[in-house]
C-alpha cells in the first residue's frame, strides 16, 4: 500500500499546485508557463533552510510562502507590460534562468542539488507517508478552499472580466494592475508552500526538477482537466500522475503515451476532459437530471 | 453537488486501479527478486541500455547456474526516464509493491539519491552501480556505491595529467553533479601533483560548439585539457579540437566510456586518454569472462556502465549465495564481501563508508578502440 | 573574429528554425514547438541515408518533403480544428505533439547518438586568417539564399501578398476571396520544410543527431521570435543572428559562466522590460 499512498501523495501535491496555477491561468487567463519556478523557489527555500541551517519543517513553511509570494508578485508586474504572446514566453524564459540560478548561486547548493532532507516531526513523531497523505489533503483541501473563495467573490469576478477583456475591465474602473500582481502573488505563494513539502516528501531536489518540463506538465494538467475549473485542476493532476504510473508495465512506450494522450484530449477536448462543456461534464449533468449544462449562463471556458 | 462526488469516487477508483494493476508483489517463494533502475528513455538512454543489458547478462549467468539457494532470480526493472523525481517513486514501488530483497540503480546520481533515502528507510540494500556522487553512501549503512566515487577519479585524473607532463591543465566539465565531484576531486589533487589550473569551464548539458572555448583554455597558456563531459557533448569536444587545429592532451573520464560514443566517434579521439574502471585488455579472468559474454548477447560493445551494474548485481547475487536471501541477509552479505572479481577488477571489501578501493584504469583511444596503459594505485589517490 | 564567425553560423541555423514558426506565428499566432520535430526529423534521415544508402543528398531530399509533408498533417488534422481554443491549448498541444515526436525517433532510431561522417565535396577556404570549413560556407550559402527568397517571395509574389493580407486578419482575407486554409497549408509546408533542412545541415555540421536533438532550438526559437518582434521576418532573422553573436561572444570573454540557453533568455526578457514591442516589430501583424 506504501506504494499507492507516495502515488496519491504526488497526486494530491500536484493538484494542489494546479489549483493554485489556475488562479492566474484560469480566472485571470494569464498564459503561466512558470508556475514550476515557483514551486521550485518554495521547495529550494525549504531544503536549503533544513539541511543547511537545521530549521525545522513548521517554521520553512512560511518563508518558503513569503519568497515564493514576492517572486511571483514581481512576475505579475512584469506580465502588465507585456500583451499575451510576449508574456507566455516571458515565463518560458523564467524557467530558464530560475533553473540556471539554481545551479550557480551558492546559496541553492549548485547543480548537484540538495538532498537528505529529514522527515518533519510532529510531537516528536517523524512524518510517515501517511501523515504526508494527511497534510496533503489538509493542503488541498485549504488551497481548494481560498480558491473558492476567490472565485465567489468580487475579486474574483474582476479577474475574470480581465481575462475576458483588459480594457473593458480598466473601463469600470477596475484596478488591473493591482489586481493582475496580486493574484500572481497569491498563486505563487501558495505554490511555494507545496514546493516545500513536497522537497521534504522527497526528501532530495536538483534544479532540473523544476525546470521548462515541469511547468508544462502543471499547465497541461489544467488544460487537460479544464481551465478556469477547480474540479478540472484535481482531475488534471490526477489523471497525468496516474498515468504514467498505471504505464510502467510499458517501459519503453510510457512517455509515448503520455504525449498522445496529451495530444489527443487537447484537439478532441481543448475545453479539458471535465471542463465546462465538456462531454463528461455534459453526460453527467444528463444523467443527474440537471437542466443543460451552465455553459451558457457562467464562460468558465479555455480562452 | 452531485456531480462531485460522481468524480470524486471515479478519482478514488481510479487511484485503486493503480494498486490493482501494478499487481501483488508476493515476497519470498521461490524467486529472488532484485530490484533495478535506469534512464531507459531521456537523454540518458544510452547508458540505460549498457546497464540494463550488463544486469541482465548477470541474473542469466546464475539462473543458468540453477540461481541462488534454488530460488530463481528475478530481475524487476523500471525506466526512470532520467528524470530525477522518478528515483523515489520507483524505490517505493520496488520496496512496497515488488518487495525486493535488495536492489541495484543502474542510474545517474540525482535518482540513485532520491532512491537511496527510501531504501534506507525500509532497510533494504541498494547497491549503486556507477554513480559518482560521494554522497550517496552517506544515506545510511544499508547503501553501498560500487564504482569509485567521482572525487577518486578526479583525484587520479590530475595524478595521471602530471605524469603525463602536463603542468597547467584547463578543465573543460560539464555542469551537473557528475562534472562538479571529478572537478572538485582533481582541484584538490591538482596543487598535490604540482599542476597549476588555468581555468574551469562548466558547459550545460547538449552543449555543441566547444571551438569557443578551447581557444580560450590555449590563450590562457593551457598545455592539456582535462574533460568530463557525457558521450554528446564528448564527441562535439573532440570535433571542435580536430577542426581548431590544437594539439594538447587530452585526459577524460568514465563519463565518455559509452558503447554510445565508442560507435560514433570513430578515430577522432586517437591519443587521447580516460580514466574508468574498467580495463578491456586485463589478464582477469572475470573481466575477460564479462567481455565475451557480453559480446555474445549483445550487439553493442561493453562499457563501464554495462561492466558496473553487471558487477553491482553480482555483488547481490554473491552475497545472498553466501549468507542467505533475505535483506538483512543480503546485507550482511555485502558488508562481508571479501576478494570478488568482477568485470571491474578485484574488490577486497567495502570501506567503512561502503565505498570501494579499486585501482583507477587509465586507457588510450589508439584509432576507434580503448587500450589499456596504465593504472592509478596509490591508496592516498583512490581511498574516499 | 573566428568568434565572431562562430556565431554567425550558428546564429544563420537559428535563423532557419526560427524562420518557420515566425511565419506561422504570423498566419495564425500559433507558437509552434512542435516544428522542431522536422528538424530532428531532417538530421536523421541525412545521417541515416547517408549511412545506408551513401548518398547524403537523397537524404536531404527525402528530409525536405518528409518535413513538408508533416507540417502539412500538423496543421490539418492538429491544429485547425483547435485554432480558436486560444495560444495555450495550441502550444502546450505543439509541446506534446514534440514529446510523441521525440519518443518515436528513440523506439524508431535507437537511443545512441547517430552520425555517418559524411564528407562534403566542398573545400576549407581560408577568409582572412579565418578557416572556414565546408559544411559552414554551405551554411552560410543556404541561409542567405533562404533569406533572399523568403524576402523576394514575401515582397514580391502573389503568395507573397497572401500572406501578409491572411496575417494581417484571418477571417477577413477569407471574406475577400483569399484562400486562406492553401495559405496556411502552404506556410506550414515551408516552415517545416526549412526546419528540416537546418536539421540536415546541423546533424552534418556537428555530426550527431539524436531523438532530443531539438529540445534546446525548440525552446530558442521561441525566444528569437519573440525577440524579433512577434511574425516579422526580418526581426526574426536579425534576433537569430544576434543570439548567435552574443552567444559566442559571452562565452569566448566569460567563458561558459552563463548557461548558453539562459543567455537568450535574460536577453529576452531584458529587451521585452525595454521594448515590449520586440527588436524590430511586424508592421503587418498587429498585436
Amino acid at each position: 500500500m506504501t506504494y499507492a499512498i507516495v502515488v496519491a501523495v504526488t497526486a494530491i501535491l500536484m493538484a494542489t499546485v494546479v489549483v493554485s496555477l489556475n488562479l492566474t491561468a484560469g480566472y485571470a487567463g494569464q498564459p503561466n508557463l512558470a508556475q514550476s519556478a515557483f514551486f521550485g523557489l518554495g521547495a529550494y527555500f525549504a531544503a536549503v533552510l533544513s539541511v543547511e541551517h537545521g530549521t525545522s519543517f513548521w517554521s520553512v513553511l512560511p518563508v518558503a510562502a513569503l519568497v515564493s509570494g514576492l517572486a511571483g508578485a514581481v512576475l505579475g508586474a512584469i506580465s502588465l507590460r507585456l500583451r499575451e504572446d510576449f508574456f507566455a514566453i516571458t515565463t518560458v524564459g523564467l524557467n530558464f534562468v530560475v533553473v540556471a540560478l539554481f545551479k550557480s548561486v551558492d546559496f541553492f547548493g549548485g547543480a548537484t542539488g540538495i538532498y537528505g532532507l529529514p522527515l518533519p516531526t510532529l510531537g516528536g513523531t517523524s512524518f510517515t507517508n501517511d501523515h504526508f497523505l494527511v497534510l496533503s489533503l489538509v493542503l488541498l483541501g485549504l488551497v481548494v478552499l481560498i480558491a473558492k473563495v476567490v472565485r465567489d467573490s468580487w475579486y474574483g469576478g474582476m479577474l475574470m472580466a480581465i481575462r475576458e477583456d483588459e480594457l473593458v475591465a480598466a473601463s469600470l474602473g477596475a484596478p488591473v494592475a493591482l489586481f493582475k500582481a496580486s493574484a500572481f502573488a497569491l498563486s505563487s505563494l501558495l505554490a511555494g508552500v507545496v514546493g516545500a513539502v513536497y522537497a521534504f516528501f522527497i526528501s532530495s531536489i536538483t534544479p532540473e526538477t523544476f525546470g521548462f518540463n515541469q511547468s508544462v506538465l502543471l499547465l497541461s494538467m489544467l488544460i487537460i482537466g479544464g481551465m478556469g475549473t477547480i474540479r478540472g485542476a484535481i482531475v488534471g493532476a490526477v489523471l497525468l500522475t496516474l498515468i504514467p504510473e498505471l504505464f510502467r508495465f510499458a517501459a519503453d512506450y510510457r512517455n509515448l503515451v503520455y504525449g498522445v494522450f496529451l495530444v489527443l484530449v487537447l484537439r478532441f477536448q481543448p475545453q479539458g476532459l471535465v471542463g465546462d462543456d465538456s462531454w463528461l461534464a455534459r453526460g453527467a449533468s444528463r444523467l443527474l437530471g440537471r437542466s443543460g449544462p451552465q455553459s451558457h449562463a457562467t464562460k468558465e471556458v479555455a480562452r | 453537488m452531485r456531480i462531485r462526488t460522481l468524480m470524486a469516487g471515479a478519482l478514488v477508483g481510479l487511484l485503486a486501479t493503480t494498486t490493482a494493476c501494478s499487481g501483488s508483489g508476493s515476497g519470498g517463494g521461490d524467486t529472488l527478486k532484485i530490484g533495478f533502475f535506469a534512464p531507459e528513455s531521456g537523454f540518458g538512454s544510452a547508458d540505460g541500455r549498457s546497464a540494463l543489458a550488463g544486469a541482465r547478462l548477470a541474473v542469466e549467468q546464475v539462473n543458468a547456474d540453477g540461481g541462488i539457494d534454488g530460488k530463481k532470480v528475478e530481475l524487476v526493472t523500471y525506466d526512470d526516464a532520467s528524470d530525477p523525481k522518478q528515483g523515489a517513486v520507483i524505490a517505493t514501488k520496488l520496496v512496497s509493491q515488488d518487495r525486493v530483497a535488495a536492489a541495484v540503480s543502474g542510474s545517474y546520481s540525482p535518482q540513485t539519491l532520491a532512491g537511496a533515502t527510501i531504501f534506507q528507510r525500509n532497510r533494504i540494500p541498494l547497491v549503486s552501480a556507477y554513480a559518482v556522487n560521494p554522497g550517496i553512501p552517506e544515506t545510511g549503512d544499508f547503501i553501498f556505491q560500487q564504482d569509485f566515487d567521482g572525487e577518486v577519479q578526479g583525484r587520479a585524473g590530475a595524478v595521471q595529467l602530471a605524469e603525463d607532463g602536463v603542468t597547467k591543465p584547463a578543465v573543460i566539465a560539464v555542469d551537473n553533479d557528475f562534472g562538479n565531484a571529478l572537478v572538485q576531486g582533481f582541484s584538490d589533487q591538482a596543487e598535490k601533483s604540482g599542476l597549476d589550473v588555468v581555468s574551469v569551464d562548466k558547459n550545460e548539458f547538449g552543449e555543441k560548439d566547444f571551438g569557443t572555448i578551447i581557444r580560450r583554455a590555449v590563450d590562457a597558456g593551457a598545455d592539456g585539457i582535462y574533460l568530463v563531459q557525457y558521450v554528446a557533448e564528448g564527441t562535439q569536444f573532440f570535433r571542435a579540437l580536430r577542426k581548431s587545429g590544437v594539439d594538447l592532451p587530452v585526459l577524460s573520464t568514465e563519463g565518455i566510456d559509452s558503447a554510445g560514443f565508442l560507435e560514433s566517434i570513430g578515430d577522432l579521439a586517437d591519443g587521447a586518454k580516460i580514466t574508468t574502471n574498467l580495463n578491456r585488455d586485463a589478464e582477469a579472468p572475470a573481466t575477460k569472462a564479462f567481455l565475451e559474454d557480453f559480446a555474445e548477447a549483445n550487439d553493442f560493445p561493453a562499457d563501464m556502465v554495462a561492466a558496473s551494474s553487471y558487477d553491482a548485481v553480482k555483488l547481490i547475487l554473491d552475497a545472498a549465495e553466501s549468507s542467505g536471501t533475505s535483506a538483512g541477509d543480503i546485507h550482511q552479505g555485502l558488508l562481508d564481501t571479501s576478494d570478488h572479481e568482477g568485470a571491474t577488477g578485484t574488490l577486497e571489501r567495502f570501506t567503512d563508508g561502503r565505498q570501494v578501493i579499486k585501482p583507477v584504469q587509465v586507457l588510450q583511444f589508439q584509432g576507434a578502440t580503448l587500450v589499456s596503459i596504465g593504472e592509478i594505485t596509490d591508496s592516498s589517490v583512490i581511498t574516499p | 573574429m573566428e568568434t565572431t564567425v562562430d556565431g554567425l553560423v550558428i546564429g544563420s541555423l537559428y535563423a532557419l528554425v526560427a524562420l518557420g514558426p515566425c511565419l506561422v506565428y504570423g498566419l495564425l499566432r500559433v507558437l509552434d514547438i512542435a516544428n522542431a520535430a522536422s528538424l530532428t526529423l531532417g538530421g536523421y534521415l541525412v545521417l541515416v541515408l547517408a549511412e545506408r544508402a551513401d548518398s547524403p543528398l537523397l537524404g536531404v531530399l527525402s528530409g525536405l518533403v518528409a518535413g513538408a509533408a508533416l507540417g502539412w498533417l500538423v496543421q490539418r488534422f492538429i491544429y485547425l480544428p483547435i485554432l480558436d481554443r486560444g495560444p495555450i491549448v495550441t502550444l502546450v498541444t505543439g509541446i506534446g505533439l514534440y514529446i510523441v515526436a521525440t519518443e518515436l525517433f528513440r523506439l524508431v532510431f535507437g537511443p545512441s547518438q547517430r552520425s555517418a561522417h559524411v564528407e562534403l565535396p566542398l573545400p576549407d577556404v581560408d577568409v582572412g586568417g579565418v578557416r572556414l570549413e565546408g559544411i559552414d560556407i554551405l551554411v552560410l550559402a543556404v541561409t542567405f539564399g533562404v533569406i533572399g527568397a523568403t524576402w523576394y517571395v514575401l515582397t514580391r509574389t502573389r503568395s507573397g501578398v497572401l500572406w501578409q493580407a491572411v496575417a494581417q486578419d484571418r477571417h477577413v482575407a477569407g471574406a475577400v476571396g483569399v484562400n486562406s486554409p492553401r495559405v496556411i497549408a502552404a506556410v506550414f509546408a515551408v516552415g517545416y520544410l526549412l526546419s528540416a533542412l537546418a536539421g540536415a545541415l546541423l546533424s552534418v555540421k556537428y555530426d550527431a543527431v539524436y531523438p532530443t536533438l531539438g529540445d534546446i532550438p525548440a525552446y530558442k526559437m521561441l525566444a528569437i521570435i519573440i525577440l524579433g518582434g512577434l511574425g516579422s521576418p526580418l526581426g526574426t532573422i536579425v534576433a537569430a543572428l544576434l543570439i548567435g553573436l552574443v552567444e559566442s561572444w559571452v562565452v569566448a570573454s566569460f567563458g561558459f559562466a552563463l548557461p548558453r540557453d539562459a543567455i537568450a533568455f535574460v536577453a529576452l526578457i531584458a529587451m521585452l522590460l525595454i521594448r515590449p514591442q520586440g527588436l524590430i516589430p511586424s508592421r503587418v501583424v498587429k498585436p
